[in-house]
């Protein structure tokens, strides 16, 4: 069977038509995971069993000539920050290692209820915190073009299992471009959804204003059958809303030339590499060719973004994790612990608290260990950092000053908007990395979002697309051809815009350029 | 403008964030956030006077919900999953000081 060329539409068609059972599909790619996950490491955990026992029900279904939703008999992959009641969900951390959800994310509840199937849980940087899933607790994943590269983050293990055929479709979030990051390092499409689009309850929360869930697929029309199934107002989300979602693929030429797309001089900068700004302007070229307006346009604030978003998102990090205290998720054993005691307590001699000092509790002992064994190092630096912004003395300086440039980069878009319908930018700066290329130098892993970031600032929707054109990205090695995505952003709520000249260009680009 | 960020502060910002560090993290720590503010130095150049802040993600007005019973289908779940039990009961390791001074660390 050929899975790569497989959408989602066409699986629909093929249990419908009954050219294939859901169970066949499933053991397909389950048979693909086992060969491929051991060099890609895409998923954490494989739900074998369970998912074939789906894919079984699935297929009573069609036996009962019942009606079957577009997602019936889907393998899906699911980031791991996703509950999946009954299922181990670790976000990826330590301190999350023995977790079982106990209940499902208002997605799951919905793909459920699509009968779709969840092949496993997939890889992701500790907490969705990277841009190259080499923070992951357990292990890093590679990006199957290339598996010396990194997929990108935080969303690697998801945009590598769909790019590997090991998922028919999956889920990611995104809060700074972790969605959209790895689907360009992937050559997947990835959809950020407008905030509020996709319910959050049952999302392991990073930073709350910004997280968004959203599907990562092989085509466009596929990303807005999942994101339509998945979209809509759930009541355990209060920013979740109900929006018009009935029309996501506009595909009357007439309309779609009628659009306005500006191309911001703030995203094709310095530092840009060549190959993918050659690629970025290869579809530019192709909207202006297909008859659509091109206009430049001027995000001034767009290199605050950065600063505004490391010292605003720590905050809510450093909030929304302080409910893992070792105690009620799950533990580190003791015995995990001694190992490095003996070196700590040499080391903190001097800092030994007074006998009276009420820090000097049991508990508050327990905290500090379950929770410096527990979390990995950009945990850490980010819960630090947002404990810092959020002290006293630093609060105006630090957290009002980077809430305050937010503002400036989300009016920064609306007054855009009033003159375009769709903006179209990079979404890295450069093509998928070497596995270990930026890994000591966070500030440099930082700076992979500078394209992708704005749009949660303002929480607008994107998507990420791949470019036909096909470039040499590596002079070393002739052979090297990786996947480069654009990005094109819309109106709050209007995936539809996105998803259509997205759809457009992927139907009709010729990979000429 | 000299950095914030001193030892003494990294210790502090960790004790309040209940997080142990070795000394490498903290040397490690204390190098990463002076270069990751200092870069953001620029946000401070910035004029923000009148700006008022973007604090959420959406642009959604608040609505209260209707006030009434509501069927909750999980109850009992949280517990099920909770990490350790004994009899029905919550296992939580010992949080006071134990004969001898030293703390458990979670130990069971």
């Amino acid at each position: 069977m050929n899975l790569t060329a497989l959408t989602i539409k066409d699986l629909g068609e093929g249990l419908r038509g009954r050219q294939f059972s859901a169970k066949e599909i499933t053991e397909a790619y389950l048979k693909n995971i086992e060969a491929r996950d051991k060099d890609i490491g895409a998923y954490l955990e494989v739900r074998a069993d369970a998912a074939v026992r789906e894919a079984e029900e699935v297929d009573k279904l069609i036996a009962a000539d019942e009606e079957l939703s577009e997602l019936a008999g889907l393998p899906l992959a699911i980031k791991d920050n996703i509950l999946i009641a009954g299922e181990k969900t670790t976000a990826a951390s330590k301190i999350l290692a023995n977790y079982i959800a106990s209940y499902d994310a208002g997605v799951i509840q919905k793909l459920r209820s699509a009968h779709a199937v969840l092949l496993g849980k997939t890889n992701l940087d500790e907490f969705a915190m990277g841009a190259s899933t080499e923070n992951s607790g357990f292990k890093i994943t590679r990006n199957p073009h290339d598996l010396e590269r990194v997929p990108g983050g935080s969303s690697g293990g998801s945009a590598a299992a769909v790019a590997a055929d090991m998922a028919l479709a999956a889920l990611g979030s995104d809060t700074f471009g972790s969605i959209r990051q790895p689907s360009s390092f992937c050559g997947t499409v990835g959809l950020k959804p407008t905030y509020g689009a996709v319910s959050r309850s049952g999302l392991i929360a990073m930073a709350s204003s910004m997280d968004q869930i959203g599907p990562i697929t092989k085509t466009v029309e596929d990303a807005a059958i999942l994101f339509k199934a998945i979209a809509g107002r759930d009541s355990l989300d209060a920013t979740s809303t109900e929006a018009d979602y009935e029309n996501l693929l506009v595909t009357d030429t007439g309309t779609l030339k009628k659009m306005k797309i500006g191309v911001p001089k703030e995203y094709f900068i310095e530092g840009v590499d060549s190959a993918v700004k050659t690629a970025v302007e290869s579809v530019v070229k192709f909207f202006e060719g297909a008859g659509l307006t091109i206009r430049p346009i001027s995000l001034p604030h767009t290199k605050y973004a950065v600063p505004s978003y490391y010292l605003s998102m720590p905050a809510e990090v450093s909030a929304n994790l302080a409910r893992f205290d070792g105690i009620r998720y799950s533990r580190i054993r003791a015995a995990e612990q001694r190992r490095n005691d003996a070196r700590n307590n040499a080391e903190e001699g001097s800092q030994r608290l007074s006998a009276s000092s009420p820090r000097q509790s049991a508990l508050w002992d327990i905290y500090l260990k379950q929770r410096g064994r527990g979390f990995g190092p950009e945990v850490k630096r980010r819960i630090i950092l947002g404990t810092f912004v959020l002290s006293s003395g630093y609060y105006d300086a630090y957290y009002k000053k980077a809430q305050q440039a937010r503002r400036l980069i989300s009016d920064d878009f609306a007054s855009a908007f009033g003159e375009v319908d769709v903006i179209i930018t990079p979404v890295a700066p450069t093509p998928a990395f070497k596995i270990g290329e930026k890994a000591d130098d966070p500030l440099a892993m930082y700076l992979e979002d500078i394209f992708t970031g704005p749009v949660n600032l303002a929480g607008l929707p994107a998507i990420s697309v791949p470019v036909r054109m096909r470039i040499n990205v590596d002079n070393q090695r002739r052979s090297a051809s990786l996947p480069i995505g654009f990005q094109l952003i819309g109106k709050h709520f209007r995936e539809a815009d996105i998803l259509s000249l997205g759809n457009y260009y992927e139907l009709n680009a010729d990979g000429r350029g | 403008m000299s950095s914030p960020i001193s030892p003494e502060a990294i210790y502090h910002l960790a004790q309040l964030a209940r997080i142990e560090l070795t000394s490498e993290e903290k040397n490690r720590l204390l190098a990463d956030l002076q270069k990751i503010l200092g870069h953001f130095e620029e946000l401070q150049k910035l004029d923000l006077s009148g700006v008022e802040p973007l604090t959420g993600g959406t642009l959604q007005k608040n609505v209260f919900r209707e006030d009434g019973e509501r069927t909750c289908t999980n109850s009992g779940k949280g517990r099920e999953s909770f990490p350790s039990k004994h009899n029905g009961y919550l296992k939580v390791p010992p949080v006071f000081p134990t004969e001898g001074g030293s703390a458990s660390g979670g130990e069971e």
